[in-house]
Protein backbone atom coordinates (compact mmCIF):
# COMPACT_ATOMS: atom_id res chain seq x y z
CA UNK A 1 0.00 0.00 0.00
CA UNK A 2 1.51 3.11 -1.06
CA UNK A 3 1.97 6.27 1.61
CA UNK A 4 -0.34 9.01 2.31
CA UNK A 5 0.23 11.59 0.37
CA UNK A 6 0.62 13.91 3.25
CA UNK A 7 0.56 12.59 6.70
CA UNK A 8 0.36 14.60 9.96
CA UNK A 9 0.33 13.51 13.26
CA UNK A 10 -0.28 15.33 15.90
CA UNK A 11 1.50 18.39 15.03
CA UNK A 12 1.93 21.08 17.06
CA UNK A 13 3.61 24.84 16.58
CA UNK A 14 3.46 27.19 18.96
CA UNK A 15 5.42 30.97 18.93
CA UNK A 16 6.46 31.52 22.28
CA UNK A 17 3.23 32.20 24.36
CA UNK A 18 1.37 32.55 21.06
CA UNK A 19 -0.74 29.65 19.53
CA UNK A 20 -0.04 28.35 15.91
CA UNK A 21 -1.42 25.01 15.53
CA UNK A 22 -2.27 22.25 18.34
CA UNK A 23 -2.37 18.36 17.83
CA UNK A 24 -3.24 18.91 14.33
CA UNK A 25 -3.73 15.23 12.72
CA UNK A 26 -4.68 14.55 9.15
CA UNK A 27 -4.08 12.45 5.75
CA UNK A 28 -3.86 13.32 2.38
CA UNK A 29 -4.51 10.27 0.10
CA UNK A 30 -2.38 9.74 -2.75
CA UNK A 31 -3.83 11.27 -5.98
CA UNK A 32 -6.75 13.21 -4.39
CA UNK A 33 -7.51 16.84 -4.27
CA UNK A 34 -7.87 17.56 -0.18
CA UNK A 35 -9.15 21.05 0.64
CA UNK A 36 -8.01 22.71 3.90
CA UNK A 37 -10.17 25.33 5.02
CA UNK A 38 -10.20 27.71 7.73
CA UNK A 39 -10.37 31.90 8.72
CA UNK A 40 -7.29 34.03 8.24
CA UNK A 41 -5.10 33.08 10.90
CA UNK A 42 -6.73 29.80 11.83
CA UNK A 43 -3.35 27.67 11.23
CA UNK A 44 -3.59 26.80 7.66
CA UNK A 45 -0.65 28.61 6.82
CA UNK A 46 1.03 27.44 9.48
CA UNK A 47 0.82 24.00 8.81
CA UNK A 48 1.62 24.55 5.16
CA UNK A 49 5.04 26.02 6.29
CA UNK A 50 5.67 23.23 8.59
CA UNK A 51 5.15 20.94 5.53
CA UNK A 52 7.52 22.75 3.53
CA UNK A 53 10.56 23.20 6.45
CA UNK A 54 10.25 27.01 6.77
CA UNK A 55 8.57 26.49 10.88
CA UNK A 56 10.20 23.35 12.55
CA UNK A 57 7.36 21.63 14.61
CA UNK A 58 7.13 21.94 18.67
CA UNK A 59 5.40 18.58 18.66
CA UNK A 60 4.65 16.16 16.84
CA UNK A 61 5.76 15.13 12.99
CA UNK A 62 4.31 15.50 9.22
CA UNK A 63 5.51 13.05 6.30
CA UNK A 64 5.10 13.64 2.76
CA UNK A 65 5.32 10.78 0.37
CA UNK A 66 6.56 9.07 3.74
CA UNK A 67 9.22 11.13 4.44
CA UNK A 68 9.66 13.56 7.35
CA UNK A 69 9.21 17.10 6.37
CA UNK A 70 12.28 18.33 8.67
CA UNK A 71 15.09 15.30 7.92
CA UNK A 72 13.95 14.69 4.13
CA UNK A 73 12.64 18.45 3.38
CA UNK A 74 14.78 18.24 0.10
CA UNK A 75 13.95 15.07 -1.71
CA UNK A 76 10.62 16.24 -0.97
CA UNK A 77 10.90 19.83 -2.71
CA UNK A 78 11.81 17.70 -5.32
CA UNK A 79 8.71 16.53 -5.71
CA UNK A 80 6.62 19.05 -4.46
CA UNK A 81 5.24 22.58 -6.17
CA UNK A 82 4.22 25.06 -3.51
CA UNK A 83 1.82 28.07 -4.87
CA UNK A 84 2.22 31.01 -1.53
CA UNK A 85 -0.32 33.06 -0.95
CA UNK A 86 1.67 36.27 -1.30
CA UNK A 87 2.72 35.78 -5.05
CA UNK A 88 5.37 37.88 -4.38
CA UNK A 89 8.27 36.82 -6.63
CA UNK A 90 11.82 38.43 -7.32
CA UNK A 91 10.55 42.12 -8.72
CA UNK A 92 13.21 42.97 -10.66
CA UNK A 93 13.61 40.05 -12.72
CA UNK A 94 11.57 38.97 -16.28
CA UNK A 95 9.16 36.37 -15.82
CA UNK A 96 10.72 34.60 -18.32
CA UNK A 97 14.01 34.53 -16.77
CA UNK A 98 12.21 33.99 -13.09
CA UNK A 99 10.19 30.96 -14.93
CA UNK A 100 13.55 29.47 -16.21
CA UNK A 101 15.55 30.36 -13.00
CA UNK A 102 13.38 28.06 -11.05
CA UNK A 103 12.85 25.65 -13.86
CA UNK A 104 16.98 24.71 -14.17
CA UNK A 105 16.78 23.63 -10.38
CA UNK A 106 14.89 21.23 -11.24
CA UNK A 107 16.07 20.42 -15.37
CA UNK A 108 19.62 22.08 -16.90
CA UNK A 109 17.08 22.80 -19.71
CA UNK A 110 15.11 25.09 -17.20
CA UNK A 111 11.96 23.38 -18.19
CA UNK A 112 11.61 25.12 -21.30
CA UNK A 113 8.67 23.10 -22.56
CA UNK A 114 6.56 23.20 -19.69
CA UNK A 115 7.25 27.21 -19.26
CA UNK A 116 6.21 27.88 -22.77
CA UNK A 117 2.99 25.18 -22.60
CA UNK A 118 2.13 26.86 -19.36
CA UNK A 119 2.54 30.38 -20.61
CA UNK A 120 0.30 29.99 -23.29
CA UNK A 121 -2.15 28.07 -21.08
CA UNK A 122 -2.30 31.45 -18.37
CA UNK A 123 -1.25 34.28 -21.40
CA UNK A 124 1.72 35.22 -19.66
CA UNK A 125 4.19 38.44 -20.68
CA UNK A 126 7.73 36.76 -20.32
CA UNK A 127 9.24 39.42 -21.29
CA UNK A 128 7.64 42.03 -18.33
CA UNK A 129 9.42 42.61 -14.70
CA UNK A 130 7.68 40.76 -12.08
CA UNK A 131 7.51 43.87 -10.34
CA UNK A 132 5.51 45.38 -13.33
CA UNK A 133 2.69 43.00 -13.13
CA UNK A 134 -0.49 42.88 -11.53
CA UNK A 135 -1.64 41.11 -8.65
CA UNK A 136 -3.01 38.72 -11.15
CA UNK A 137 -0.35 37.93 -13.37
CA UNK A 138 1.82 37.73 -10.62
CA UNK A 139 -0.41 34.62 -9.43
CA UNK A 140 -0.12 32.97 -12.71
CA UNK A 141 3.75 33.03 -12.74
CA UNK A 142 3.58 31.29 -9.45
CA UNK A 143 1.13 29.07 -10.33
CA UNK A 144 3.52 28.39 -13.45
CA UNK A 145 6.34 28.13 -11.30
CA UNK A 146 4.78 25.36 -8.89
CA UNK A 147 4.22 23.40 -11.78
CA UNK A 148 7.56 23.12 -13.69
CA UNK A 149 8.59 20.41 -12.56
CA UNK A 150 5.40 18.56 -12.99
CA UNK A 151 5.15 17.72 -8.80
CA UNK A 152 3.92 14.66 -7.25
CA UNK A 153 2.44 16.69 -4.76
CA UNK A 154 0.77 20.08 -5.16
CA UNK A 155 0.21 22.56 -2.25
CA UNK A 156 -1.24 25.81 -2.73
CA UNK A 157 -2.36 28.69 -0.35
CA UNK A 158 -5.22 30.72 -1.94
CA UNK A 159 -4.37 30.32 -5.47
CA UNK A 160 -7.30 32.18 -7.13
CA UNK A 161 -6.58 35.31 -4.67
CA UNK A 162 -6.34 38.00 -7.83
CA UNK A 163 -7.13 35.65 -10.88
CA UNK A 164 -10.32 37.34 -13.12
CA UNK A 165 -12.38 34.01 -13.71
CA UNK A 166 -11.49 33.06 -16.90
CA UNK A 167 -8.08 32.09 -15.68
CA UNK A 168 -9.76 30.94 -12.46
CA UNK A 169 -11.82 28.21 -14.99
CA UNK A 170 -8.11 27.57 -16.28
CA UNK A 171 -6.43 26.81 -13.32
CA UNK A 172 -9.14 24.70 -11.72
CA UNK A 173 -9.34 22.67 -15.08
CA UNK A 174 -5.02 22.30 -14.79
CA UNK A 175 -5.74 21.13 -11.91
CA UNK A 176 -8.54 18.26 -12.50
CA UNK A 177 -6.20 17.44 -15.89
CA UNK A 178 -2.52 17.61 -13.59
CA UNK A 179 -4.47 15.07 -10.52
CA UNK A 180 -6.06 12.82 -13.10
CA UNK A 181 -2.17 12.12 -14.17
CA UNK A 182 -1.74 11.41 -10.68
CA UNK A 183 -0.76 14.74 -8.63
CA UNK A 184 -1.73 15.38 -5.36
CA UNK A 185 -3.20 18.74 -4.15
CA UNK A 186 -3.55 19.76 -1.08
CA UNK A 187 -5.77 22.96 -1.14
CA UNK A 188 -5.46 25.41 1.28
CA UNK A 189 -8.22 28.36 1.01
CA UNK A 190 -10.85 30.35 2.34
CA UNK A 191 -12.86 30.48 -0.67
CA UNK A 192 -15.21 27.27 -0.34
CA UNK A 193 -16.74 27.38 -3.38
CA UNK A 194 -13.31 27.06 -5.37
CA UNK A 195 -13.23 24.11 -2.06
CA UNK A 196 -16.54 22.51 -2.98
CA UNK A 197 -16.03 22.77 -6.69
CA UNK A 198 -12.60 21.03 -6.52
CA UNK A 199 -11.93 18.42 -3.25
CA UNK A 200 -13.75 15.27 -2.15
CA UNK A 201 -12.27 15.86 1.06
CA UNK A 202 -12.03 18.38 3.32
CA UNK A 203 -10.53 19.29 6.87
CA UNK A 204 -11.66 22.25 9.05
CA UNK A 205 -8.95 24.03 10.70
CA UNK A 206 -10.16 26.54 13.73
CA UNK A 207 -7.84 28.63 16.44
CA UNK A 208 -4.71 25.91 15.28
CA UNK A 209 -7.27 23.13 15.74
CA UNK A 210 -8.72 20.40 13.36
CA UNK A 211 -12.33 20.22 14.20
CA UNK A 212 -13.68 18.25 11.28
CA UNK A 213 -11.99 16.21 8.94
CA UNK A 214 -14.55 14.59 6.24
CA UNK A 215 -15.78 13.85 2.71
CA UNK A 216 -17.37 17.67 1.39
CA UNK A 217 -20.75 15.00 0.09
CA UNK A 218 -20.81 13.34 3.57
CA UNK A 219 -20.59 17.00 5.24
CA UNK A 220 -23.24 17.73 2.61
CA UNK A 221 -25.43 14.80 2.77
CA UNK A 222 -25.24 13.19 5.94
CA UNK A 223 -25.36 15.33 9.24
CA UNK A 224 -26.86 18.81 8.48
CA UNK A 225 -30.25 19.92 6.79
CA UNK A 226 -31.09 23.58 6.13
CA UNK A 227 -34.66 23.73 6.99
CA UNK A 228 -37.37 26.90 6.31
CA UNK A 229 -40.77 26.49 8.07
CA UNK A 230 -43.40 29.15 7.53
CA UNK A 231 -46.26 28.66 10.28
CA UNK A 232 -49.60 28.97 9.78
CA UNK A 233 -49.32 31.87 13.25
CA UNK A 234 -46.24 33.39 14.22
CA UNK A 235 -47.71 31.72 17.98
CA UNK A 236 -46.87 28.43 16.80
CA UNK A 237 -43.01 29.22 15.59
CA UNK A 238 -40.85 28.17 18.56
CA UNK A 239 -38.96 24.99 18.36
CA UNK A 240 -37.18 24.87 21.57
CA UNK A 241 -36.00 21.86 23.30
CA UNK A 242 -35.94 19.96 19.69
CA UNK A 243 -32.49 18.39 19.95
CA UNK A 244 -30.23 18.48 16.37
CA UNK A 245 -31.09 22.07 16.14
CA UNK A 246 -27.78 23.64 15.68
CA UNK A 247 -27.00 26.83 17.09
CA UNK A 248 -30.08 29.32 17.06
CA UNK A 249 -33.02 29.34 14.97
CA UNK A 250 -33.07 32.81 12.83
CA UNK A 251 -37.06 33.50 13.24
CA UNK A 252 -39.11 36.22 11.38
CA UNK A 253 -42.47 36.35 12.07
CA UNK A 254 -44.13 33.40 11.66
CA UNK A 255 -40.84 31.65 9.63
CA UNK A 256 -37.87 30.17 10.98
CA UNK A 257 -34.53 28.91 9.66
CA UNK A 258 -32.07 26.70 11.14
CA UNK A 259 -29.52 23.64 10.95
CA UNK A 260 -31.15 20.71 11.33
CA UNK A 261 -28.90 17.93 12.43
CA UNK A 262 -30.79 15.43 14.58
CA UNK A 263 -33.82 12.53 13.13
CA UNK A 264 -36.18 14.48 10.49
CA UNK A 265 -38.45 11.92 11.57
CA UNK A 266 -38.48 13.59 15.06
CA UNK A 267 -38.39 17.28 13.66
CA UNK A 268 -41.66 15.79 11.65
CA UNK A 269 -43.64 14.24 14.52
CA UNK A 270 -43.12 17.56 16.62
CA UNK A 271 -44.51 19.85 13.54
CA UNK A 272 -47.49 17.35 13.25
CA UNK A 273 -49.58 18.87 15.57
CA UNK A 274 -48.93 22.71 14.15
CA UNK A 275 -50.18 24.20 10.94
CA UNK A 276 -47.54 24.93 8.72
CA UNK A 277 -47.79 27.03 5.48
CA UNK A 278 -44.82 25.99 3.97
CA UNK A 279 -41.95 24.07 4.85
CA UNK A 280 -38.14 23.32 2.84
CA UNK A 281 -35.41 20.97 3.48
CA UNK A 282 -32.23 21.58 1.46
CA UNK A 283 -28.89 20.28 2.08
CA UNK A 284 -26.75 23.35 2.95
CA UNK A 285 -23.46 24.88 1.03
CA UNK A 286 -20.13 24.62 2.10
CA UNK A 287 -19.74 27.63 3.48
CA UNK A 288 -23.07 27.05 5.76
CA UNK A 289 -21.62 24.27 7.02
CA UNK A 290 -18.31 25.58 7.63
CA UNK A 291 -19.65 28.73 9.54
CA UNK A 292 -21.69 25.80 11.66
CA UNK A 293 -18.36 24.54 13.01
CA UNK A 294 -16.90 28.03 13.63
CA UNK A 295 -19.99 29.12 15.18
CA UNK B 1 24.64 34.40 -10.39
CA UNK B 2 21.20 36.14 -9.57
CA UNK B 3 22.54 37.49 -5.86
CA UNK B 4 25.73 38.35 -7.90
CA UNK B 5 23.66 40.87 -10.36
CA UNK B 6 21.10 41.91 -8.50
CA UNK B 7 23.85 43.74 -5.66
CA UNK B 8 26.04 43.98 -8.71
CA UNK B 9 24.88 47.93 -8.95
CA UNK B 10 25.28 48.63 -5.24
CA UNK B 11 28.64 47.10 -5.81
CA UNK B 12 29.35 49.67 -8.26
CA UNK B 13 28.40 52.54 -6.74
CA UNK B 14 30.16 51.91 -3.27
CA UNK B 15 33.24 51.49 -4.95
CA UNK B 16 32.78 54.43 -7.36
CA UNK B 17 32.11 56.62 -4.89
CA UNK B 18 35.17 55.79 -2.20
CA UNK B 19 37.33 55.58 -5.13
CA UNK B 20 36.56 58.88 -6.27
CA UNK B 21 36.36 60.04 -2.77
CA UNK B 22 39.94 58.64 -2.39
CA UNK B 23 40.92 60.31 -5.30
CA UNK B 24 39.31 63.34 -4.70
CA UNK B 25 40.86 63.39 -1.24
CA UNK B 26 44.64 62.78 -2.55
CA UNK B 27 44.34 64.92 -5.49
CA UNK B 28 44.78 67.99 -3.22
CA UNK B 29 47.87 65.90 -1.53
CA UNK B 30 49.99 68.19 -3.52
CA UNK B 31 48.19 71.49 -2.45
CA UNK B 32 48.44 70.54 1.13
CA UNK B 33 52.51 69.65 0.66
CA UNK B 34 52.59 73.33 -0.45
CA UNK B 35 51.10 74.92 2.24
CA UNK B 36 52.53 72.80 4.87
CA UNK B 37 53.80 75.73 7.29
CA UNK B 38 50.03 77.31 7.29
CA UNK B 39 48.50 73.84 7.68
CA UNK B 40 50.86 73.02 10.36
CA UNK B 41 49.38 76.53 12.14
CA UNK B 42 45.72 75.42 11.29
CA UNK B 43 46.05 72.05 13.17
CA UNK B 44 48.17 73.28 16.23
CA UNK B 45 44.94 75.10 17.30
CA UNK B 46 43.32 71.34 16.72
CA UNK B 47 42.79 69.64 19.81
CA UNK B 48 44.87 66.48 19.67
CA UNK B 49 41.90 64.15 20.43
CA UNK B 50 40.10 65.40 16.97
CA UNK B 51 43.36 64.19 15.14
CA UNK B 52 43.35 60.77 16.94
CA UNK B 53 39.62 60.68 16.09
CA UNK B 54 41.15 60.34 12.32
CA UNK B 55 44.16 57.84 13.16
CA UNK B 56 46.17 60.52 13.32
CA UNK B 57 49.01 59.91 15.88
CA UNK B 58 51.70 62.36 14.72
CA UNK B 59 51.17 65.45 12.25
CA UNK B 60 54.20 64.70 10.32
CA UNK B 61 52.93 61.47 9.06
CA UNK B 62 50.09 63.59 7.69
CA UNK B 63 52.78 65.39 5.09
CA UNK B 64 54.41 62.09 3.66
CA UNK B 65 51.90 60.56 1.10
CA UNK B 66 51.42 57.62 2.58
CA UNK B 67 50.74 59.05 6.30
CA UNK B 68 47.81 61.50 4.23
CA UNK B 69 46.29 58.26 2.46
CA UNK B 70 46.30 56.64 5.55
CA UNK B 71 44.33 59.32 7.76
CA UNK B 72 41.32 59.27 4.83
CA UNK B 73 41.44 55.50 4.38
CA UNK B 74 40.25 55.01 8.16
CA UNK B 75 37.33 57.10 7.03
CA UNK B 76 36.58 56.02 3.96
CA UNK B 77 37.36 52.30 3.82
CA UNK B 78 37.44 51.62 7.58
CA UNK B 79 34.08 52.86 8.06
CA UNK B 80 32.22 53.37 4.98
CA UNK B 81 33.91 49.80 3.35
CA UNK B 82 32.72 48.64 7.07
CA UNK B 83 29.03 50.07 6.42
CA UNK B 84 28.65 48.93 3.17
CA UNK B 85 30.18 44.91 4.39
CA UNK B 86 27.51 44.59 7.01
CA UNK B 87 24.60 46.12 5.68
CA UNK B 88 24.70 43.91 2.23
CA UNK B 89 25.30 40.77 4.87
CA UNK B 90 22.57 41.53 7.01
CA UNK B 91 20.21 42.31 4.33
CA UNK B 92 21.25 39.22 2.20
CA UNK B 93 19.66 36.67 4.01
CA UNK B 94 16.79 38.88 5.68
CA UNK B 95 15.73 40.68 2.37
CA UNK B 96 14.53 37.55 1.39
CA UNK B 97 12.05 37.33 4.77
CA UNK B 98 10.78 40.74 4.60
CA UNK B 99 10.77 40.72 0.69
CA UNK B 100 8.56 37.22 0.98
CA UNK B 101 10.75 35.42 -1.59
CA UNK B 102 11.53 33.01 1.08
CA UNK B 103 8.27 31.28 0.26
CA UNK B 104 9.64 30.50 -3.23
CA UNK B 105 13.29 29.91 -2.44
CA UNK B 106 12.93 28.09 0.84
CA UNK B 107 10.33 25.28 -1.67
CA UNK B 108 12.47 24.91 -3.91
CA UNK B 109 15.25 21.97 -3.25
CA UNK B 110 18.00 23.87 -1.43
CA UNK B 111 19.19 23.10 2.23
CA UNK B 112 19.17 25.66 4.03
CA UNK B 113 22.74 25.10 4.07
CA UNK B 114 23.18 25.35 0.52
CA UNK B 115 20.89 28.53 0.76
CA UNK B 116 23.18 30.56 3.33
CA UNK B 117 26.41 29.17 1.22
CA UNK B 118 25.77 31.04 -1.80
CA UNK B 119 24.18 34.03 0.24
CA UNK B 120 27.57 34.29 1.93
CA UNK B 121 29.76 33.18 -0.58
CA UNK B 122 28.46 36.69 -2.73
CA UNK B 123 29.14 38.92 0.77
CA UNK B 124 32.43 38.00 1.14
CA UNK B 125 32.93 37.75 -2.89
CA UNK B 126 31.72 41.64 -2.94
CA UNK B 127 33.58 42.34 0.14
CA UNK B 128 36.45 41.61 -1.55
CA UNK B 129 35.90 42.94 -5.12
CA UNK B 130 35.15 46.46 -3.05
CA UNK B 131 38.55 46.40 -1.05
CA UNK B 132 40.83 44.98 -3.86
CA UNK B 133 39.11 47.55 -6.51
CA UNK B 134 39.59 50.85 -3.87
CA UNK B 135 43.07 49.44 -2.81
CA UNK B 136 44.48 49.29 -6.54
CA UNK B 137 42.83 52.37 -7.19
CA UNK B 138 44.15 53.72 -4.04
CA UNK B 139 47.56 52.33 -5.20
CA UNK B 140 47.13 54.56 -8.45
CA UNK B 141 46.42 57.50 -6.58
CA UNK B 142 48.84 56.84 -4.71
CA UNK B 143 51.88 56.60 -7.25
CA UNK B 144 50.16 59.69 -9.40
CA UNK B 145 50.36 62.28 -6.43
CA UNK B 146 53.46 60.83 -4.22
CA UNK B 147 56.65 63.50 -4.22
CA UNK B 148 58.82 60.88 -2.49
CA UNK B 149 58.88 57.04 -2.49
CA UNK B 150 56.53 55.13 -0.34
CA UNK B 151 56.53 51.70 1.30
CA UNK B 152 54.66 49.65 -0.91
CA UNK B 153 54.85 46.87 1.30
CA UNK B 154 52.97 49.05 4.37
CA UNK B 155 50.03 49.81 1.91
CA UNK B 156 49.94 46.22 1.44
CA UNK B 157 49.84 45.91 5.27
CA UNK B 158 46.87 48.45 5.42
CA UNK B 159 44.98 47.42 2.60
CA UNK B 160 45.06 43.72 4.53
CA UNK B 161 43.81 45.15 7.93
CA UNK B 162 40.88 46.48 6.17
CA UNK B 163 40.10 43.84 3.99
CA UNK B 164 40.13 41.60 7.56
CA UNK B 165 38.19 44.44 9.09
CA UNK B 166 35.12 44.68 6.17
CA UNK B 167 35.45 40.68 6.14
CA UNK B 168 34.44 40.72 10.37
CA UNK B 169 31.71 42.92 10.09
CA UNK B 170 30.75 41.11 7.07
CA UNK B 171 30.37 37.35 9.32
CA UNK B 172 28.85 40.20 12.03
CA UNK B 173 26.02 40.97 9.78
CA UNK B 174 25.24 37.59 8.74
CA UNK B 175 25.44 36.42 12.16
CA UNK B 176 23.03 39.42 13.15
CA UNK B 177 20.52 38.28 10.66
CA UNK B 178 20.38 34.86 12.16
CA UNK B 179 18.95 35.96 15.20
CA UNK B 180 16.08 38.43 14.11
CA UNK B 181 13.36 36.52 14.74
CA UNK B 182 10.62 39.07 12.67
CA UNK B 183 11.04 39.78 8.85
CA UNK B 184 12.52 43.11 9.32
CA UNK B 185 15.00 45.15 7.69
CA UNK B 186 17.82 45.81 10.35
CA UNK B 187 19.71 48.44 7.79
CA UNK B 188 19.78 51.36 10.55
CA UNK B 189 21.29 48.62 13.81
CA UNK B 190 23.57 47.46 11.07
CA UNK B 191 25.13 51.49 10.44
CA UNK B 192 24.65 52.45 13.90
CA UNK B 193 26.63 49.30 15.13
CA UNK B 194 30.08 50.18 13.23
CA UNK B 195 29.63 54.11 14.13
CA UNK B 196 29.16 52.79 17.54
CA UNK B 197 31.99 50.99 17.58
CA UNK B 198 34.16 53.41 15.79
CA UNK B 199 33.11 55.84 18.25
CA UNK B 200 33.92 53.82 21.29
CA UNK B 201 37.47 52.77 19.53
CA UNK B 202 37.96 56.67 19.29
CA UNK B 203 37.14 57.71 22.53
CA UNK B 204 39.13 55.33 23.94
CA UNK B 205 42.05 56.81 22.00
CA UNK B 206 41.15 60.33 23.07
CA UNK B 207 40.86 59.66 27.02
CA UNK B 208 43.80 57.86 28.80
CA UNK B 209 41.82 56.36 31.47
CA UNK B 210 39.48 54.87 28.87
CA UNK B 211 42.16 53.10 26.36
CA UNK B 212 40.73 49.52 27.43
CA UNK B 213 37.21 50.28 26.11
CA UNK B 214 38.88 50.20 22.57
CA UNK B 215 39.99 46.35 23.04
CA UNK B 216 36.15 45.86 22.47
CA UNK B 217 36.24 47.02 18.93
CA UNK B 218 37.34 45.50 16.11
CA UNK B 219 39.36 49.15 15.07
CA UNK B 220 41.36 48.16 17.89
CA UNK B 221 43.36 45.44 16.40
CA UNK B 222 43.73 47.38 13.26
CA UNK B 223 47.42 48.53 12.38
CA UNK B 224 46.89 52.20 11.46
CA UNK B 225 50.44 53.82 12.45
CA UNK B 226 51.86 52.80 8.51
CA UNK B 227 54.72 55.18 9.26
CA UNK B 228 55.99 52.74 12.03
CA UNK B 229 59.14 51.16 11.14
CA UNK B 230 57.95 47.93 12.36
CA UNK B 231 54.57 48.33 10.82
CA UNK B 232 53.31 44.60 9.81
CA UNK B 233 50.40 42.22 9.91
CA UNK B 234 50.14 41.56 13.39
CA UNK B 235 49.58 37.36 14.54
CA UNK B 236 47.09 38.69 16.89
CA UNK B 237 45.24 40.86 14.86
CA UNK B 238 44.95 38.17 11.82
CA UNK B 239 43.43 35.94 14.85
CA UNK B 240 41.06 37.91 15.82
CA UNK B 241 39.60 39.00 12.78
CA UNK B 242 40.21 35.30 11.54
CA UNK B 243 38.64 33.66 14.54
CA UNK B 244 36.18 35.87 14.81
CA UNK B 245 34.80 36.00 11.52
CA UNK B 246 34.65 32.49 11.17
CA UNK B 247 33.05 31.63 14.51
CA UNK B 248 30.40 34.03 13.19
CA UNK B 249 29.49 32.44 10.40
CA UNK B 250 30.03 28.74 11.62
CA UNK B 251 27.30 30.27 14.62
CA UNK B 252 25.34 31.89 11.61
CA UNK B 253 24.77 28.61 9.60
CA UNK B 254 23.75 26.89 12.55
CA UNK B 255 21.22 28.92 13.50
CA UNK B 256 19.96 29.36 9.92
CA UNK B 257 19.64 25.72 9.95
CA UNK B 258 17.55 25.99 12.31
CA UNK B 259 15.97 29.43 12.21
CA UNK B 260 11.78 29.92 11.74
CA UNK B 261 11.45 31.97 8.83
CA UNK B 262 8.48 34.38 9.66
CA UNK B 263 6.78 36.03 7.11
Amino acid sequence: MSNPAIDIASLTKTYGRDRGIEEVSLQVNDGEIFGFIGHNGAGKSTTIRVLLNMLFPTAGNARIMGMDVVRDSRKIKYITGYVPSDANAYPHMEAGEFLRYCGRFFSPDGNERRINELTELFEVDLKRKIGDLSMGNRKKISIIQSLLHEPRLLIVDEPTMGLDPLMQARFFELLRSENRNGMTVFYSSHTLSDVQMLCKRVAIIREGRIIKVEEIETLRKRQLRKIFIEFGSAEENSLTELPGIEGTPLVSGRSVRFLYSGDINQLLSRLSNRKIADMTVEEPSLEEIFMHYYN
Amino acid sequence: MRELRSNAVSLLIWTSVITALTALTMSFYGVFLENNQKILAMISIIPEGTLQFKGISDVDDLFSVLGFYSANNVIYMLVLGSIYSIVLSSGILLKEEYNKTAEFLLAWPLTRGEVFYSKAAVVFLNVAVINIVTAIAGYITLVTVKREPFSTDAFIVMSVYTLLLNMFFASLGLFMSTLVRRARPITTLSIGLVLILYFIFTISNITDGLSFIGYATPYKFVGMDTLAPDYRLEFISVIYFGGLSLLLSFTAIRLYRRKEIYL
